[in-house]
């Protein structure tokens, strides 16, 4: 059975986790906010919606996210996905165009685009497993 | 310093050739090897007296030039431009020491003299290798030697060294065409002296030189446990005796860039050469585990997996992923092929490339196996049976897509 996380509170903290890991890395970080790419992720089994960007002159970090649809810019790309797939994908274990054929991730906009960043992203499925071993041991897949 | 010429009849250590031995393995006479020295033609000349593996190498490279038609005075120009850099003695490796002819190195190694000659072909080197044998040559007909004898079939070693041979001569070419139009061309553009590019040239040799056989040796490890897992898995689901000996059961699929031609002649070369590398790119970066680009010939990859049903799901997801043109085309198909010198053979990969040449830009076509397959998340419209070039008998192919949600 998919590991399942405890609470959509709890689901938000790892999304934050996962988030300020891309930020923060030296690596990714830079490289995402270079690639200005605003994406919108939908975790519809929960209902929740959040919504990142390239951080801007004067923001914290390489990223910014808000967990809203009221936001002041145009999201490029949106994937739409359970929060089990998300906790996959995340750590690497669901391919992105296999999951959309088989419709476990619903992609939009400009998809052309979500592909340029897997490669960028990759070093995030190592960064998020660590962190899941550390905090939420029981979401590791 | 110049090699010293008045050492005639012994080497002065045992990676110093006297001129006479420099000479004899370099193929000119001791008078014009001197000449040659003596002229600068050298732009590394040894250090310690003798002559050394660098000095050969780059000997032996004048004399190509010389039979390719190039007087002295060119090679001169070329030599003060800093174009023939290229040759450190790390780099050269085994051109002094002991050398063995044919019967010595089987005598040493254990192998006939017709399995040599047949191991040297198979690797992909010149006959003229067999004239050239050092020790290191013979160590590793050694380990062919031992491979056969453990009992691992004569055929089957012949096609591994064919494939090591294909895939090291590739791994070279790259790695000295990439530090000629990264490293070397830029600075000769920039004007700088021979004697800096030199320097320059040694110590990216001598700091990159070491890592190339670790990092070599490691990533093979990797692989090796990458495909010993394929192969237990492809074990299980094998059905036993579906496949012939030497056959295995595999998915297809060859992908290209749909108007390639014409947008080489739109955007020009460069810049239709990176479209092409970011498309394979996105090709490796996606594909499932049990998938892998077997080669790339321009635009087009082949990719081989032992999962049908998620080659097909990611061909239709990639082209979900894909709005922009040039639009990729995909064929897939699957059925026995014949594995060979570490390729695959055969009607159903000839088919393969037949189907995918049938798809429009960003369409997937397949053939009836994989409609078998695949599950209901995708929706196949037959096109009919096609007669596909080169085939006595019509195919049936279909477009694959996504599904409707309601229809699943």
């Amino acid at each position: 059975m998919a590991p399942e996380f405890t609470s959509t509170e709890q689901f938000r903290a790892v999304i934050d986790g996962v988030m300020t890991l891309m930020s923060e890395d030296p690596e990714m970080g830079p490289q995402l906010r270079e690639a200005d790419v605003p994406q919108r992720f939908e975790f519809d089994d929960l209902d929740l919606v959040v919504n990142a960007r390239a951080a801007r002159e004067g923001e914290g970090g390489n990223l910014h996210w808000e967990w809203s649809d009221e936001i002041d810019w145009e999201p490029k790309v949106r994937l739409t996905m359970s929060s089990e797939v998300a906790n996959r994908y995340f750590q690497g274990k669901e391919n992105v165009p296999v999951a959309i054929a088989r419709r476990r991730i619903k992609a939009g906009g400009d998809v052309k685009s979500a592909l340029a960043l897997i490669p960028i992203t990759k070093p995030i499925y190592g960064l998020y497993r660590e962190m899941l071993e550390a905090d939420y041991p029981q979401l590791v897949v | 310093m110049r090699p010293d010429d008045d050492q005639t009849s012994a080497s002065t250590d045992d990676d110093r050739l006297t001129a006479n031995d420099a000479a004899e393995r370099v193929g000119v006479s001791p008078s014009t090897l001197r000449r040659w020295a003596s002229l600068g033609l050298f732009t590394k000349n040894d250090t310690t007296g003798g002559w050394g593996p660098s000095a050969i190498a780059q000997a032996r490279a004048l004399l190509k030039l010389r039979e390719r038609g190039y007087s002295i005075e060119q090679i001169q120009q070329a030599t003060e431009e800093g174009r023939l850099v290229g040759y450190s003695e790390e780099l050269v490796g085994e051109v002094v020491g002991e050398r063995y002819s044919l019967a010595e190195a089987a005598e040493q190694s254990g192998l006939k003299p017709a399995v040599i000659e047949e191991l040297i072909a198979a690797i992909g080197l010149p006959a003229a290798a067999l004239d050239d044998l050092g020790a290191e040559d013979v160590e590793m007909f050694g380990f062919f030697s031992t491979a056969i004898e453990s009992g691992f079939p004569r055929d089957a070693l012949l096609q591994t060294v064919r494939v090591y041979g294909q895939a090291v001569s590739k791994i070279a070419d790259a790695e000295v065409r990439l530090v000629h139009l990264h490293v070397h061309e830029p600075l000769i553009r920039d004007g700088v002296p021979s004697e800096k590019i030199e320097q320059q040239m040694n110590v990216i040799t001598a700091q990159l030189l070491p890592l190339f056989s670790p990092v070599i040796d490691h990533l093979h490890r990797r692989f090796l446990n990458h495909f010993v897992e394929q192969d237990i898995v492809g074990h299980m689901e094998d059905d036993a005796g579906a496949s012939e000996i030497g056959q295995v059961r595999v998915a297809i699929a060859f992908a290209d860039l749909a108007g390639y031609t014409q947008l080489t002649e739109e955007v020009g070369d460069e810049e239709a050469a990176g479209i092409v590398e970011r498309f394979v790119a996105n090709v490796n970066q996606t594909l499932p585990d049990d998938a892998r680009i077997l080669k790339t010939i321009g635009d087009e990859v082949m990719i081989i997996s032992s999962d049908a049903g998620s080659l097909t799901d990611w061909a239709v997801g990639f082209q979900m992923l894909n709005n922009e043109r040039p639009l990729p085309r995909i064929g897939v198909h699957c059925g026995n092929v014949v594995f060979r010198d570490g390729d695959y053979f055969g009607r159903e990969v000839n088919l393969a490339a037949r189907v995918a040449a049938r798809a429009a830009a960003g369409e997937v076509i397949v053939t009836w196996p994989l409609v078998e397959m695949s599950g209901r998340h995708l929706e196949f419209e037959p096109i009919g049976e096609v007669q596909l070039k080169g085939f006595s008998t019509a195919t049936e192919l279909f477009l694959a897509s996504l599904a409707d949600e309601a229809s699943e």
